[in-house]
């Protein structure tokens, strides 16, 4: 290397041998910049390819649209007068755009890597923490779903009529059901990665088909009620469904329950019309810590199976 | 030995441009097998990759039956649970048009393998054909599955009295759909990356204009708009019409026999631009030498 412009933690030491101390790398700062330069590699791959004014249409039509459908639902029924209803279904609507994002963010860095950049070996055979820098990766796709709730929900106060007093939200409740709920996305979207490790190219279209399928089971646009007993028990498992109704008793203080109600599974079992507050939190910690353990072993079996059957360099087609 | 086959054997020749000049024979031979060879892949992946049964026909399932149960919520007549159900069916159809045509181009650019398209002795269309038969037969397996488990499930009742029109509105949304597919595999491939973005914006907004999940008449000027530019919207709604015929349909679409033409229409008009873009694409690459320039 005698020569060459060696940065300095690259250099060999100055006494010519190998030192062992290296290898052990850097620790928490390590995973923080290995962490940091994902963040930003995932926003320039995510934002960089157009102008704002169209990142922010594509990053917007998508939840808003969603909504749409829904409100136009309710319209062609006539339910659309009832604007309790429709603050439901808008919220959940808005809060899934925020599933879907970060549900796919994980699953298509791994897909994005492998099948498309072929630098999936090359990123794992860095000293990065291959789970740190798809957490990384993730964000960008996260944060873009964020924005398109927020864009949606806004649209719903300002041109679809839902009632929203921003002096009775329940700020404490709003902020730890966020931090958990997002954990809890996260855990799911390890496991979605997890899985996309190990299949082919075309599961571009897995995010969507497991967060549409946790649609059905998490009260986000109708009431859990309506679903047959099993169903409904199901979703009570979810840590999905326990934030969805945490965020709308946050903002919505007093506004229809997706979980209870009258003839609901939770009322038969609890023997009251919809959870606390207090219980919201507490289902949610609970179904978040289960799903976050499982994500984890989901994981690390895929890890192990991919290097054991070759899949992290393998590139498929159809 | 088959008569196709036989188009391929050897024969000696006097001079390469005796060689290279192909009867029609040879040229239709080649392009079946192209579309044959394209379509096989799709096919045997559906048997080689088990997976698929599980996400791209239950999960699916699963989230159209979530917009039954929202018109459930809301004690919706029957034949709207039916709308849904025929709309998740045909997402099957428009789904594979995005991720599986639309992008397919730009997607084997991007893998090294469309330098190869173009210096195949084929029509590039043959590959597109090809794309389209394979993704067909995945999708007909995934549509199929929801309407019949949903039907079963649900309860839905499908009260037809045109069947030869409703099989033929069917075909018809299916070419014209395909079609699409093949002018945005080409104009995607000029537009490179921001395709894999734009993908995005083909999938819910469309859903809304088409009218997934309701009557597209319901959406006014915007709804009228739908039918006239978007297969997916004509088809469905047509077919709607078919469907539940004893249904208090809303008023404002064309009648079916009138939307089948539209389809028609869309269908020629497709396939001419497609053609005409992809030569046109096919001029640009080899003029500019972007066939393999990569992740652009």
């Amino acid at each position: 290397m005698s020569g060459m412009d060696v940065a300095d933690g690259l250099r060999a030491p100055a006494w010519g041998g190998f030192d062992r101390s290296r290898t052990t790398g850097g620790g928490a700062r390590d995973l923080i910049r290995s962490f940091w330069v994902a963040t930003r590699l995932g926003w320039q791959m995510e934002a960089n390819w157009t102008d704002p004014v169209l990142f922010f249409i594509y990053s917007v039509a998508k939840p808003v649209s969603s909504a749409l459908i829904l409100v136009l639902m309710l319209e062609v029924i006539g339910a659309g007068g009832r604007p309790d209803y429709r603050a439901f279904v808008i919220v959940g609507s808005a809060l899934w755009s925020f599933v879907i994002s970060g549900i796919a963010g994980l699953a298509w860095s791994i897909l994005d890597d492998r099948e498309r950049y072929r630098m999936l070996r090359y990123v794992y055979v860095s000293p990065s923490d291959f789970l740190v820098v798809l957490l990384g990766r993730g964000v960008a796709r996260t944060a873009v779903g964020a924005m398109g709730a927020l864009i949606t929900l806004a649209v719903g106060v300002v041109a679809l009529g839902v009632p929203f007093d921003p002096g009775r939200i329940d700020w404490p409740l709003l902020v730890v059901v966020m931090a958990l709920g997002l954990a809890a996305i996260v855990a799911i979207a390890i496991m979605l990665a997890a899985i996309c490790l190990q299949t082919r190219q075309e599961s571009w279209s897995y995010p969507e088909a497991v967060s549409g399928a946790l649609f059905l089971v998490s009260g986000a646009v109708f009431p859990l009620a309506v679903l047959p007993t099993p169903l409904q028990a199901v979703g009570l498992l979810t840590p999905l469904s326990w934030w969805v109704e945490g965020v709308r008793h946050a903002l919505f203080p007093g506004a229809l329950t997706a979980l209870g109600g009258p003839g609901s599974f939770f009322e038969s079992v609890s023997g009251r019309a919809g959870p606390s507050g207090i219980e919201i939190v507490v289902a949610l910690l609970a179904t978040g810590t289960v799903a976050t353990l499982a994500s984890v072993a989901v994981f690390r079996v895929s890890d192990r199976r991919a290097k054991d059957r070759g899949l992290l360099d393998q590139t498929t087609g159809s | 030995m088959t008569s196709e086959s036989a188009a391929f054997n050897f024969r000696p020749t006097a001079t390469p441009q005796e060689a290279a000049a192909w009867s029609r024979r040879q040229v239709l031979a080649t392009d079946i097998r192209a579309v044959r060879g394209r379509a096989y892949p799709r096919v045997t992946g559906m048997f080689r990759e088990k997976s698929w049964v599980f996400f791209e026909i239950l999960l699916p399932f699963l989230a159209t039956s979530a917009f039954v149960f929202v018109y459930r919520a809301i004690q919706a007549p029957p034949e709207y649970i039916g709308f849904v159900v025929l709309g998740g069916a045909m997402t099957a159809f428009w789904l594979n048009v995005i991720w599986m045509m639309a992008q397919q181009l730009w997607w084997e650019k991007s893998q090294g393998n469309l330098e190869l398209y173009f210096a195949a002795p084929m029509n590039i269309m043959s590959v597109l054909l090809g794309m389209a038969v394979g993704g067909f037969v995945m999708s007909s397996t995934r549509a199929a599955a929801v309407l019949v488990i949903a039907t079963t499930l649900f309860g839905v009742t499908f009260e037809v009295e045109q069947w030869a029109l409703l099989l033929v509105v069917f075909f018809l949304t299916l070419a014209a759909l395909y079609g699409l597919g093949m002018v945005l595999a080409s104009l995607f491939l000029m537009w490179g990356r921001e395709a894999w973005h734009l993908t995005q914006l083909l999938m819910e907004p469309v859903y809304f204009v088409s009218g997934l999940n309701f009557p597209v008449g319901r959406l006014g000027i915007v709804g009228s708009l739908a039918i006239s530019l978007l297969p997916l919207a004509v088809g469905l709604d047509a077919m709607r019409q078919l469907a539940f015929a004893d249904a208090a349909y809303p008023l404002g679409t064309p009648s079916p026999d009138v939307e089948a033409v539209i389809l028609l229409g869309m269908t020629v008009v497709f396939l001419l631009i497609a053609r005409l873009t992809l030569r046109i694409l096919e001029r640009l690459a080899r003029k500019e030498g972007r066939l393999s320039i990569r992740w652009q």
